[in-house]
């Protein structure tokens, strides 16, 4: 027994030296920076200064309302668009494979390029999505230079990109789904919108917990399809900034790694905490 | 057993570069530069590191400067480094501070990026240098190099840089549109140039803007140092003078006639595609409008509308941890880099300005017909200003970008934009206070 578990930690410790030193002392060393000020030649302490410089710094706030508004906004609609594109994909598309690959393309792309590609689809002069728009004498936006459209703009873009994991993700748990069930259901007479709401949502459950909480983490960390859809900034007066280029903003640019890293533990907390909310409520949903 | 061997290996391995990664932070200023004695000449082989930020052609004809100085100096090995774009190069500097030992010999670099650096001792004071005769010119005076170029190249009174790769803003204007709609005199103040936009949006039927700023910070800055203020934490934002800037831009906005680069960040496209008339922006961006306008109009380049123009683009700094004789080979390539001949080859192939007197007056670069710049030059920079180094102005430099562009958007719309000058002048003061 004894010799087992020394061994144990002998497999274990590539592991557990790489997560200590690569993960675990990062995120303490974050800890400590916050309550310093200075370069990062030079650090000293100075207590609760920079949580008070960022909890009065408007810019700051408005990136952690947008970041919030995001996540708030973008995962519930995209996941909600995604079950409903994969549930008629599974149940009433022939040729499912090619949907499949085609859904997935953009998961496989690169933010970046798929952002510039956007970038020109958006534009308010010559886009493509305006042209559309003024055909339909519906009212065309700028999209990406009226800083009062950017987070609009950003939410569509996300919800856009998120549809392709999302989609493959929940077609493999619809083909996990005992078909017995069906073909009872369809003994008894049971109607379409009866057989989702009765079977396949239920058994969807555990998938959508693990896509929601994916889905709420990553738009918290919400940065690239920023960066790529407004050139490199966050757009047109910092109007669509969030936190992680906040943080990125004070850290490399301004040169302030403090108040960088207390935006850093604010965002680490506010993520473990929506995070520990969803597992609270989806125990209580699939455990019912 | 031999795998727990490879397993400890692995782990003192780890250990140690996560050690070494922690002693570097205490391992800095291990030299003095100021004391140090310059050696005459390079006797062993001696490598120098040189991070730039230089993309395309600029990047390429850097290359071949630096292989013409090391084919003269056999001894001396150039390594250049690119680092991306200029925030890669600001972001890579300000990470490798920590670590001194992990950074190059000489850098790419606006003043401002290191402030902190300067204020550790981790640059190396150039005056020495400069004033020996053997690496250097013998004295400031001798280097020809454009005193205003010289005074920005300085954190806190020390000449820490030396200027190399240098621009500045110019007006660029559609020829052919000025003969179409009867103007006559190219702007030379912001209120002809007002005029004129005015009188190009009109008669296009409002089809195309006057004009516009690509970097609304420079626009700010220069207009209240037109008005005789100086950039510094005393503006007040919320003041007449400020105010007046401000609405000179927005009002034409309103109207119409001025416009923003926007998320574009550059008008050479707008301009090129003939919606804007004219625009102030960098002289080193003239390559692309060259490329963008091809043979649909003709262009021409004119000082900028107003007294001051604005010297931007970086200078070279060297780092305290480099030996003496790596300072030494460094200092020598940096005079290579400044002098007459090759400063005429970057202008020319780049659309840099030249940084020493005698390149700009050379006929060589004066006659160069490939671009409009250098006939117009020496008129552009009579008055030449550059953003004051101290703590947190370059921050602050750069947060006048978005304020300004969040009070643009509300003038676009035709709003007030009384509260957004307000809103600014709290961003603005507390990028002075981070």
């Amino acid at each position: 027994m004894k010799t087992n578990q020394k061994k144990a930690w002998l497999f274990l410790a590539p592991t557990i030296i790489f997560v200590t030193f690569f993960s675990i002392y990062p995120i303490l060393r974050a800890f400590v920076m916050s309550f310093q000020s200075g370069s990062l030649i030079n650090m000293n302490w100075t207590g609760f200064s920079n949580y008070q410089y960022i909890f009065n710094d408007p810019e700051f706030l408005r990136a952690i309302k947008n970041t919030i508004l995001y996540a708030l906004i973008s995962v519930p609609v995209a996941l909600a668009i995604s079950i409903m594109l994969a549930w008629f994909i599974f149940s009433r598309v022939k040729h499912k494979s090619f949907f499949e690959t085609t859904f997935f393309m953009p998961y496989v792309t690169s933010t970046i390029a798929i952002g510039i590609v956007f970038r020109y689809i958006f534009n308010g002069e010559y886009g493509m999505l305006n042209f559309l728009l003024r055909a339909l004498h519906l009212p065309a936006p700028n999209w990406i230079d009226d800083p009062a459209m950017s987070l609009t703009t950003i939410i569509i873009f996300g919800v856009w990109t998120s549809l392709a994991f999302n989609i493959v993700i929940l077609m493999g748990a619809l083909r996990n789904i005992d078909p017995n069930y069906y073909t009872i259901a369809d003994m008894y007479g049971a109607s379409g919108t009866e057989k989702f709401w009765r079977i396949t949502m239920p058994q969807l459950v555990p998938t959508i917990a693990f896509l929601l909480t994916m889905n709420i983490i990553a738009a918290f960390k919400i940065y690239t399809s920023v960066y790529a859809l407004f050139n490199g900034q966050a757009g047109v007066g910092n109007s669509a900034t969030t936190a992680v280029f906040y943080i990125y903003n004070k850290f490399q640019i301004v040169g302030t790694p403090g108040v960088a890293m207390a935006a850093t533990v604010v965002l680490f907390i506010i993520i473990m905490f929506v995070t520990f909310l969803q597992r609270k409520m989806m125990k209580k949903i699939g455990g019912r | 057993m031999k795998f727990s061997k490879k397993l400890t290996m692995a782990t003192i391995a780890t250990l140690a570069l996560v050690g070494t990664a922690a002693c570097s932070k205490s391992g800095s200023n291990s030299s003095s530069s100021s004391s140090e004695k310059i050696p005459s000449k390079i006797t062993k082989q001696t490598t120098v590191v040189f991070w730039n930020a230089m993309p395309g052609v600029q990047g390429s004809t850097l290359r071949q400067l630096t292989n013409e100085f090391e084919k003269k100096n056999p001894k001396i090995t150039i390594k250049l480094e690119n680092q991306g774009t200029y925030n890669d190069l600001q972001a890579k500097i300000n990470s490798t501070l920590q670590s001194p030992n992990n950074l190059p010999t000489i850098t790419q670099a606006y003043p401002g990026w290191l402030w902190n650096a300067a204020q550790n001792k981790m640059l190396v004071d150039l005056t020495p240098y400069i004033n020996n005769k053997n690496v250097g010119w013998g004295s400031a005076k001798a280097s020809d190099i454009r005193s205003e170029l010289l005074d920005g190249a300085k954190i806190k009174g020390t000449q820490y840089g030396i200027p190399f790769n240098k621009s500045i803003e110019t007006l660029t204007y559609n020829k052919t549109m000025f003969k179409k709609y009867g103007i006559k005199k190219v702007p030379t103040t912001m209120e002809e140039l007002k005029d004129v936009s005015e009188t190009i949006y009109k008669k296009s039927n409002h089809k195309v803007v006057g004009a516009g700023f690509d970097s609304l910070s420079n626009y700010y800055t220069l207009g209240m140092k037109d008005e005789g203020v100086n950039f510094s934490d005393k503006i007040n934002f919320t003041g007449a003078t400020s105010k007046k800037v401000i609405n000179f831009y927005a009002d034409g906005i309103k109207k119409g006639y001025f416009r923003t680069a926007g998320s574009e960040h550059y008008l050479s496209g707008p301009f090129a595609n003939e919606k804007v008339a004219m625009f102030v922006g960098t002289s080193a961006g003239e390559g692309f409008v060259k490329q963008g306008v091809g043979d649909k109009f003709t262009y021409d380049v004119a000082p900028r509308p107003g007294k001051y123009t604005l010297q931007q683009g970086t200078d070279i700094y060297m780092f305290n941890h480099a030996s003496a004789d790596q300072k030494a080979a460094a200092f020598k390539y940096i005079k290579f880099l400044v002098s007459k001949s090759s400063q005429i080859k970057w202008a020319n192939a780049t659309g840099y300005i030249p940084v020493n007197n005698a390149a700009i007056k050379s006929s060589e670069y004066k006659n160069n017909k490939s671009i409009k710049l250098p006939a117009k030059l020496e008129d552009a920079m009579k008055y030449l200003y550059s953003v004051p180094v101290a703590k947190n102005s370059n921050a602050a430099f750069q947060q006048l970008n978005t304020i300004q562009q969040n009070i643009y958007a509300a003038a676009q719309k035709g709003q007030n934009i009384n509260s957004q000058i307000e809103a600014g002048k709290q961003k603005f003061d507390a990028a002075w206070k981070q």
